[in-house]
């Protein structure tokens, strides 16, 4: 009897315990799994391989890619692990915690900084110093690659920016040309707002990382007084935060999205804002190429097509170009094939085919050449690559320690703004005051 | 003899120990289990609530004491965090609950395709609480919402209703959508409990005079009483650490203003990296459940109920 007891109290506290417990995990370390590596006879050694920018498709396209690989390095077997595209860096981030078994990892721009501090990733300078394919990357390419302390970490896949979408035929029906500034975008975008027929101007992002598009619209009043290096500071290293054309970009800002935008795109994100345009309920669109797929699927040929992103009053557009690629662990057993199948992704024909098939900016010189890029709505990416004097290429400060912390509250921010809760103002002071702060206590 | 019984004596407890070796070691195995997959994370998250834990800086980890807590409970969010909590445990407790036992009570009764009635009822139970804030997040937009869509067809309204832009109907519309995540559990639990009432004492109330509604008052809500507190308890501790239908319907905005503690915590974690200052949103959470429970219980003394 006593045992009993004594043990049911036991369980009772363990279960009931576990019930309240269920709640607050941190993201806890999953247990490490079994090492990948040599098991077979005839030594063939297991690469273990993840993706971040997961999408059927396109893990679809990286198999075919890895098998013919495969076929290449008989030695070699890739086992690729495909986390759903929400909150596959943490998963990432969390298998490099636990040391888990991986070799080559996609690395994005904005976490490559805190991957090599955290000394997570292989420098990768002694495998392109004798790449014989390194100078076929372009400049932009280059840059993402070199951009944590000017050393090659990974090497980019594809680039992602953005380009204008607009609907050619409401334009022509509005007597409208397609706007090359701002303020001609937010003219037309409100002759073409309607209510009545729940037609919109503009599929305004105000959601998650909307932050991104408020940005690009300040940038673009701040014009070439922004330091490209580092784009939330100036070049004379106050804050961007800080000028009266901020000020003026904001307003700018609220006034396309009270006068040309659905109210409710104060929440939207990217799949609301991609929605809107191609069902017909917006008129322009900024987003990334990979939305031109599905407009094609969706939209009628020749209702569509694509411009370069607006310029500012100041004449120029900064734009961030992301750019995402396949780097390697630094605790990898097997470095040198690893190095192996990041030279095989990044074989400029592999590396083409991949951009085309998965709609992103091809990262080698050739493809210019392509006429694939020359024509059709993935000229205006190539036309703005080649005019960096108008389309500056920037990078957000992502390597300070605050900026993690100003991207949790900036969403917040801006649409305590867009919905008159705060002054532009004090917003701007806000943010002005944060990265004064983070760059004087900056190591 | 004597030598004989005491030897007995002696032996009696000794075996009973051996008993209970055998089957504390049966038990082994779950009790490990739990411990490493249950309190060794949740003393992970305590011990990291008092760290400087920044995935920006994983090389420098460090205690400091309460700045974590202090940095949570004085930032401006903290306020409207802990009152949207509050509405949000307690309007989707109070409908769920109301709607649940409404949908027993018409349950209970035998008609012709119950079974498949029920199956549709529990079925948004088996759904994950993500995918249900993605289809009711669609279900709201203001320009290919089917709700706007509806309200505009009936003529009930002449605009659109940008619900998830404004920061209380927001609030409004993602407790709707947990209501009616929510109704389908308490409808299982209060039907088990309906289920179980011997037709015996409807009949000898019915002899006694009382009519439907008597019946309901003083023969089926004391019957199901126990089960109700009970399940109500389960309900708090979950609706209150359940962030999915916020997180996939709103991720706490309007400009913050549908975050409860659990969203709060995932934000801390996915944009400001910062596990340190999420842990200690954890704890707090787990800090206030634990002092609603010791309360609750007092309050209600469950242990008569037992009906499980």
């Amino acid at each position: 009897m006593k045992v009993s007891k004594w043990l049911s109290a036991v369980l009772s506290l363990v279960l009931s315990g576990g019930l309240i417990a269920g709640c607050s995990q941190p993201a806890s370390n999953p247990p490490a799994s079994s090492s990948g590596g040599t098991g077979q006879a005839g030594q063939t050694i297991t690469l273990k391989m993840v993706e971040s920018i997961t999408s059927p498709q396109r893990t679809e396209l990286l198999k075919e890619m890895l098998a013919k690989f495969e076929a290449k390095n008989p030695g070699i077997k890739v086992d690729l692990i495909s986390p759903p595209f929400e909150g596959a860096d943490q998963k990432i981030t969390q298998m490099l915690m636990a040391k888990e078994a991986l070799d080559v990892l996609e690395v994005r721009e904005f976490n490559a900084k805190q991957f090599s501090m955290n000394g997570f990733i292989e420098n990768l300078k002694p495998y392109t110093d004798k790449w014989k394919n390194y100078d076929q990357l372009t400049d932009i390419a280059k840059r993402r690659a070199t951009w944590v302390d000017n050393t090659p970490y990974y090497i980019p896949n594809g680039l992602y920016q953005r380009v204008l979408f607009y609907r050619t035929d409401w334009l022509k029906e509005a007597g409208l040309e397609v706007p090359k500034t701002w303020e001609e975008l937010l003219v037309a975008a409100k002759k073409l707002t309607d209510p009545a027929k729940n037609r919109f101007g503009y599929s305004f992002r105000g959601g998650p990382t909307g932050w991104d598009y408020a940005l690009i619209t300040i940038w673009a009043y701040n014009g070439t007084q922004v330091d490209p290096a580092s784009a939330f500071f100036l070049k004379d290293g106050r804050t961007v935060f800080s000028t009266p054309e901020s000020l003026e970009a904001l307003t700018f800002y609220k006034q396309l999205y009270k006068e040309a935008s659905p109210a409710d795109s104060v929440s939207w994100g990217f799949q609301e804002m991609v929605q809107g345009f191609v069902s017909g309920s917006t008129a322009f669109l900024i987003q990334d190429p990979d939305v031109i797929d599905g407009a094609k699927e969706k939209m009628k040929e020749g209702t569509w097509a694509t411009a370069p992103l607006p310029i500012g009053p100041s004449g120029v557009a900064q734009q961030v170009v992301g750019g995402p690629g396949w780097g390697m662990t630094a605790y990898s057993q097997h470095k040198e094939e690893a190095w192996k199948l990041i030279e095989f992704l990044s074989d400029p024909e592999q590396s083409t085919t991949y951009a085309k098939r998965t709609s992103v900016i091809p990262v080698v010189k050739s493809a210019a050449e392509d006429e694939f890029y020359k024509t059709g709505y993935f000229k205006p990416f190539i036309d703005m690559n080649a005019q960096g004097q108008t389309y500056i290429d920037v990078s957000r400060p992502v390597d300070y320690k605050g900026w993690g912390a100003w991207q949790s509250a900036a969403d917040k921010d801006i649409q305590s703004y867009l919905l008159d809760k705060i002054s532009a103002e004090d917003l701007l002071k806000q943010w002005d005051q944060y990265w004064t702060k983070e760059k004087a206590e900056r190591k | 003899m004597a030598n004989k019984r005491v030897a007995t004596e002696l032996k009696k407890p000794f075996r009973l120990k051996g008993e209970g070796m055998f089957i504390f070691l049966c038990l082994l195995p779950a009790l490990l289990f739990v411990a490493v997959f249950t309190y060794y994370p949740l003393l992970r998250g305590v011990v990291m609530s008092f760290q400087n834990y920044t995935l920006f800086d994983l090389l420098n980890i460090h205690f400091i004491g309460l700045d974590n807590f202090a940095g949570v409970v004085t930032s401006p969010d903290f306020p409207r965090v802990a009152m949207n909590s509050f509405f949000w445990v307690v309007c989707s407790l109070f409908f769920q609950l109301l709607f649940g036992l409404v949908l027993a009570l018409l349950m209970r009764r035998r008609f012709r395709g119950r079974g498949l009635y029920q199956a549709f009822v529990f079925f948004p139970w088996a759904m994950s609480g993500f995918l249900i804030g993605l289809i009711w997040r669609w279900m709201f937009n203001a320009q290919f919402g089917v709700i706007n869509d509806l309200l505009l067809k009936t003529g009930i309204i002449d605009a659109p209703i940008p619900f998830l832009a404004d920061g209380k109907w927001a609030m409004a519309a993602v407790i709707m959508a947990n209501i009616w995540y929510g109704v389908a559990f308490f409808a299982i639990m209060i039907l088990a409990a309906l289920q179980s009432i011997p037709e015996e004492l409807y009949e000898a109330a019915a002899m006694d005079g009382a009519g439907r509604f008597q019946q309901l008052w003083s023969v089926t809500l004391p019957y199901i009483l126990p089960t109700m507190l009970v399940t109500i308890l389960l309900r708090v501790i979950w609706i209150l650490n359940f962030p999915d239908i916020i997180y996939s319907m709103t991720s706490g905005g309007p400009a913050g203003s549908t975050h409860i503690f659990a969203t709060f915590m995932i934000e801390k974690v996915i944009f400001g990296q910062d596990y340190g200052q999420a842990s200690a949103i954890g704890v707090i959470i787990v800090l206030i459940l634990l002092l609603f429970t010791v309360f609750y219980v007092k309050a209600t003394r469950v242990e008569k109920g037992g009906d499980f």
